[in-house]
């Protein structure tokens, strides 16, 4: 017998209305531990209001959501977390070092100077730590803010939409990255339009299509036609149903 | 407290390295000084009458760029969101953010103080002490909304319209009794309305910067 993998993220008909706009519609899934887990859609599909409940930052309307066995907005569980997104969260007038000492004593992070150098030769910036955030390239600010969102060795990671606006070789070190977070054993729960990026490193995923989701399934096996085919096809439908 | 000194630190790191609000808050008070003293000839009794106008208007002004500097770098990056984002509590950030931005006016104030003797010619006396005590309480009511209200206002794209919007009806009070007692003290005249000023003074820093201390974890929140 199978032994069943713990759920980090369980959502059981979440609803979330902002006024009269309806941002999810019922949205029920699960995110094993130790999953990479992706969440395509398009814009407006409800990809970032479903991670802010997840993170705990927006209420549901109604509906369950219970992240390592908690109401996320209870925040007991918000070291265990982190989220990046195509949002920095640094400060461009302080040195590398600077930024992760200082969110590093907001998450009571132990050995706090050992700590920040280790996760600075991690992301290949330790010889930039008395540099200036806002002398940094697109590129290595995004390897900071891995850098600030792995100080506190969290066991789950909310992607949003991360890609957005990297280069090239930037998306592919962040790539890489992941990849190793992944191998780690760590839960990453990513949102994207992009199907390439989000099946190449995906277990499993799910598509969001107007505020609701519309597929799940595993993505092992799946090719980029075939889950492109779906995709679209998804989406079309959609389209002729509004 | 870790988190409260955390804040502080980073705050006063980035504003001693970049000088944005000191440079810009230097400049309009020292314009406010210079204008009104050589716009007005008049008697000296009629400028101990307006300077504390002028003193507050100076201290007040100059918090507002101050203020609005120290919310923007929250917003330029996401940050207010990621400070949300982590275990610390609500409460201690907006601790952090208001004794950062109190202290900074105070310094400021303190700078700015020497400028207001020269160019209004105040006779000093013990008596003028009590300017500490009367800058520290009007502050306190000052930054302790204006912390809470641009953490309201980051998420608008009219930010400085909206915080002047919210908050000048809201420390009227304060900046009243400031005035006011400022008044009494550069007159050498600490009358019967004083001590009673000063108490209302208190009653407001403590009840606006509790509501502000509880409200603050549902500000943050999208």
């Amino acid at each position: 017998m199978m032994e069943q993998v713990p759920a980090v993220i369980t959502a059981e008909k979440l609803r979330k209305e902002f006024g009269r706009v309806v941002a999810l519609r019922g949205v029920s899934f699960q995110v094993p531990a130790s999953t990479f887990f992706t969440i395509f859609g398009r814009n407006g599909a409800g990809k970032s209001t479903l991670l802010s409940i997840i993170s705990g930052m927006a209420a549901a309307s109604s509906g369950v959501i219970r992240v390592f066995g908690e109401d996320p907005a209870a925040r007991t569980q918000r070291h265990r977390l982190s989220v990046i997104s195509h949002e920095s969260f640094l400060y461009d007038n302080l040195t590398a070092l600077e930024n992760l000492e200082f969110y590093g004593k907001l998450y009571s992070v132990q050995d706090l100077k050992e700590r920040t150098h280790h996760v600075l030769r991690q992301v290949g910036l330790h010889h930039r730590r008395f540099d200036l955030v806002r002398t940094f390239s697109r590129g290595m600010l995004q390897r900071l803010t891995i850098a600030r969102a792995i100080l506190h060795n969290p066991d789950l990671f909310l992607l949003d939409e991360p890609f957005t606006g990297l280069d090239q070789h930037a998306t592919e070190m962040l790539i890489g990255l992941l990849e190793t977070l992944k191998a780690q054993g760590k839960t990453i729960l990513l949102t994207t339009h992009d199907l390439h990026i989000g099946l190449r490193l995906s277990d499993q995923y799910m598509i969001l299509e107007r505020q609701q989701v519309v597929e799940t399934g595993s993505a092992s096996g799946l090719t980029e036609d075939a889950l492109r085919e779906k995709y679209f096809s998804l989406i079309s439908s959609g389209e002729a149903g509004q | 407290m870790s988190v409260i000194w955390a804040i502080i630190r980073k705050d006063f790191q980035m504003e001693f390295r970049t000088k944005d609000s000191v440079t810009a808050m230097w400049i309009f008070s020292l314009l406010i000084f210079v204008i009104f003293n050589f716009t007005f000839e008049v008697s000296r009794l009629l400028m101990l009458q307006i300077s504390p106008g002028l003193l507050w208007v100076a201290f007040i002004f100059s918090g507002m760029l101050g203020l609005n500097r120290s919310f923007q770098v929250e917003k330029e990056n996401g940050n207010l969101r990621s400070l949300a984002l982590t275990p610390a509590d609500p409460g201690l950030i907006y601790f952090g953010k208001f004794f950062s931005t109190t202290l900074f006016t105070l310094i400021f104030e303190a700078l700015i103080f020497p400028l207001f003797i020269i160019f209004y010619d105040i006779h000093l006396s013990l008596l003028t002490l009590w300017i500490i005590p009367i800058a520290i309480l009007g502050t306190i009511g000052f930054t302790s909304l204006g912390t809470i209200l641009s953490a309201v206002a980051i998420h608008t794209k009219q930010q400085q319209i909206l915080l002047s919007l919210l908050l000048w009806p809201m420390i009227t009070p304060i900046i009243i009794w400031s005035v006011k007692t400022t008044g009494d003290v550069l007159a050498g005249d600490l009358s019967t309305a004083f001590q009673p000023v000063i108490i209302r003074m208190i009653v407001f820093d403590v009840i606006f910067t509790t509501i502000s201390y509880l409200l603050f974890e549902y500000v943050v929140q999208e």
